[in-house]
């Protein structure tokens, strides 16, 4: 997952840059062992059959089970294994591998903290006393621009969409990149279910839209192919 | 002479019959009533489409019966709950319905979950000052030009 991440944590606690370090190598670890771009990965072995059921670590055991949900809540558009590509869960092992990197932080008593990974935001806490951590969602079509700015204090925010180049989410139902949507958002109470939301409304298309603003504690912000924005009534938005 | 209901609305009865316990017994009911679509206009119906002994009652005018496969709209009729009033609206091609649409619905939090309301505004662009950016997933060599880098430049 060669994927930028930004740590912003505000506590004046000097233990806390150690743990910032562990953090780091948990995502390390979590790369090496769930990337389908790693031949030794967890992820590739169980793609190549080379794992037996009772192999399976209960992390990837619970990674497994959260692309299941999804598949099924999505009527298949969201889908880990397309016929011809190998097992691909980085979708659902994004989100929930940085959220474990933010509760590290948590645990090891960082209370005002702002984690950027790859364009997914966990916040926990206030910048400033009085104040939510500001969060802006790229605009999708000029990059140095935003669409909107998202007050969250401890929450998470994902946004799905097009890529610039190379891959692009399938909609499992067809096989096809998905289409109709040019980018959805969704603030969630954690980076798991926002990660995998949004991945999951997207390959929905537009229907996505309805689809992510009926899961439990998830605020949607989506633009479509023409341009327009639907967003649910409970959106942090400043 | 009294028309016979379309096979297809069994179904939609059962559906709403679904949606309205939701509305009849949540503790706290809250009254307010979303409009949500205005009602397409109603397709002359022919006696086919009429229904008599259910709530989904539609109006019905007399004159030369449409083309069989013509799409007709049918209002069902206002059902009052204690969260508010409910109306759909059913557009029936042929024999089959082709969809449904809610005219009235409560503004209710289960409601809300059941048909999600989404508000719609146009796209707009700004800069601010922000902590962080949420996009989708930047590659590293895209991530130098991008509003995250000049944030973390900022706080060296």
């Amino acid at each position: 997952m060669g994927f930028p991440i930004s740590l912003d944590i505000r506590d004046e606690d000097t233990s806390l840059p150690a743990a910032a370090e562990r953090a780091f190598e948990w995502l390390r670890e979590a790369d090496a062992r769930f990337s389908p771009f790693r031949a030794d990965s967890e992820v590739s072995r169980l793609d190549r059959a080379e794992l037996a059921p009772n192999e399976l670590s209960p992390d990837l055991v619970h990674v497994l089970d959260l692309c299941d949900l999804y598949e099924t809540s999505t009527g298949g558009a969201f889908r880990v294994r397309l016929p011809g590509r190998g097992f691909d869960p980085c979708a659902i092992v994004k989100g929930w591998a940085v959220q474990g990197a933010a509760e590290m932080l948590f645990e090891a008593g960082a209370r005002r903290f702002c984690v950027n990974a790859g364009g997914d935001v966990v916040t926990f806490g206030e910048p400033e006393p009085g104040q939510a951590w500001r969060v802006g969602v790229r605009h999708p079509e000029r990059p140095d621009q935003l669409c909107v700015v998202l007050g969250t204090r401890d929450g998470a925010v994902a946004t799905s969409g097009l890529y610039e180049r190379g891959d692009h989410i399938i909609d499992g139902r067809t096989g096809k990149p998905a289409r109709g949507l040019m980018s959805i958002t969704i603030v969630a109470a954690d980076l798991t279910t926002a990660d995998a939301t949004a991945t999951a409304a997207f390959a929905m298309g537009p229907d996505g839209i309805a689809w992510a603003a009926a899961q439990p504690g998830c605020e949607v912000f989506a633009v479509d192919t023409e341009r327009r924005v639907f967003r649910t009534p409970g959106l942090p938005v400043v | 002479m009294p028309g016979k209901i379309p096979r297809a609305v069994p179904v939609l009865l059962l559906s709403v019959a679904a949606l309205v316990p939701l509305w009849r017994f949540e503790a706290q009911p809250h009254s307010t009533t979303v409009e949500v679509a205005a009602a397409a206009p109603e397709a002359t119906s022919s006696p086919e489409t009429s229904s008599a002994e259910t709530s989904a009652a539609g109006t019905t005018t007399t004159g030369a019966p449409p083309p069989a496969n013509a799409a007709k709209a049918v209002t069902g009729s206002l059902i009052r709950t204690n969260h508010g009033d409910v109306q759909v609206q059913v557009t029936f091609t042929g024999d089959k319905i082709t969809s449904v649409r809610m005219v009235k619905q409560p503004n209710s939090a289960p409601t809300r979950k059941a048909v999600p309301i989404l508000t719609q505004e146009t796209l707009k662009a700004q800069s601010a000052d922000v902590d962080s950016v949420s996009g989708a997933t930047t590659t590293s060599a895209a991530y130098v030009e991008s509003l995250q880098a000049a944030i973390d430049a900022k706080g060296d």
